[in-house]
């Protein structure tokens, strides 16, 4: 380690994830989701509008996951941090007509979602952005999306204002989204991983977007698997830890 | 960690750790059932420290979601025979 970097790890880490690692940890995610996480579809690279490339950040590209269904059914019972999800090919086989004109709840409903995390380079954080429609294609406004969201979990963190829902344009998309707020994703991200950081660390950087995820999916209903979070090292390290501090 | 003993008897301990300037518990040990939600842990946080806004993360590098069983947390991530849960309360913005 020469010696710049021997005095970088001395500065306490910011919570901040380097913009020229965002792509390497946003493949580690994608590919760890596609393993870990099959009962959705993968997340996809795009890369950025070649018009954005022109800027000073120099921001490849984004990660999206697009027309995944949210299954609702009047006797579901509340969940606290997941909610049910189909991807939209799955469901025409499943869904039943219903009848508008009657009272009763009808027994499926189904809004479509797309999700995107961008990356912010004034925030230095990855972003959630959102959007959500009828099948018609309507968009959903944000009332109606804040009763999707998984209740009391989604509750804590919006009100604790660890992130809240903002809507503005998407950076490359030219049109309105909603976002969780990255204002203080770097303050819970040294929560998380200023222990394992350290900045030439390939490890951090791969885990950094599966911890920021672990949060932000609670929000909008999105669970990752337990296997996305590197069981076997964490293990060695947690051992470690508590022979010396216990 | 045994995966072959019946979860439905099996109580995991939990021990909460207070990081930052979050209160400290009187008693931050204690026993859960292990087919129980994760969710259960946060709603006994809360309601220790009377805080609606509280950040609850595992040091293995995230924050559990609500609806995981607790037994299944324990066996990936306890060590020495508990879960050692953080929690952190929210900070200002500069």
């Amino acid at each position: 380690m020469d010696l710049k970097e021997a005095v970088k790890d001395k500065i306490p880490w910011d919570g901040t994830l380097p913009l020229n690692e965002f792509s390497l940890s946003a493949s580690t995610f994608s590919d760890k989701w596609k393993m870990f996480n099959h009962s959705f579809p993968p997340w996809l690279w795009n890369p950025c509008p070649k018009h954005h490339l022109n800027s000073s950040h120099k921001v490849e590209g984004y990660l999206s996951l697009e027309n995944v269904c949210l299954v609702k059914s009047c006797e579901e019972e509340k969940n606290h941090g997941s909610l049910s999800w189909k991807a939209e090919s799955n469901i025409s086989q499943a869904e039943e007509p219903f009848d508008h004109a009657t009272l009763v709840c009808p027994e499926f409903e189904a809004n479509h979602y797309d999700f995107h995390i961008v990356y912010s380079p004034s925030y230095r954080v990855p972003v959630l952005y959102f959007r959500s429609y009828y099948s018609d294609g309507q968009p959903l406004p944000l009332s109606e999306i804040e009763k999707d969201l998984p209740g009391h979990s989604a509750e804590l963190l919006l009100e604790s204002k660890w992130t809240f829902i903002t809507q503005e344009e998407h950076p490359y998309l030219n049109r309105p989204w909603y976002k969780l707020h990255p204002c203080g994703t770097r303050d819970w991200m040294k929560l998380l991983l200023s222990d394992t950081y350290t900045s030439s660390n390939k490890n951090f950087i791969e885990q950094y977007l599966v911890s920021w995820f672990s949060v932000v999916g609670q929000v909008v209903g999105l669970k990752i698997s337990l296997e996305m979070l590197n069981i076997e090292e964490k293990k060695l390290f947690e051992t470690t830890a508590s022979d010396i501090f216990e | 960690m045994a995966a072959d003993s019946p979860t439905s008897v099996r109580k995991v301990v939990v021990h909460l750790r207070a990081t930052g300037d979050a209160p400290i518990l009187k008693q931050s040990k204690f026993k859960i059932a292990g087919t129980d939600k994760f969710a259960k842990v946060i709603e006994f946080l809360r309601r220790q420290l009377h805080r609606e806004t509280l950040f609850v993360y595992v040091n293995s590098a995230f924050s559990p979601n609500p609806d995981e069983l607790v037994v299944d947390l324990y066996n990936n991530f306890g060590f020495d025979g508990k879960l050692v849960v953080n929690y952190a309360c929210s900070m200002a913005w500069g």
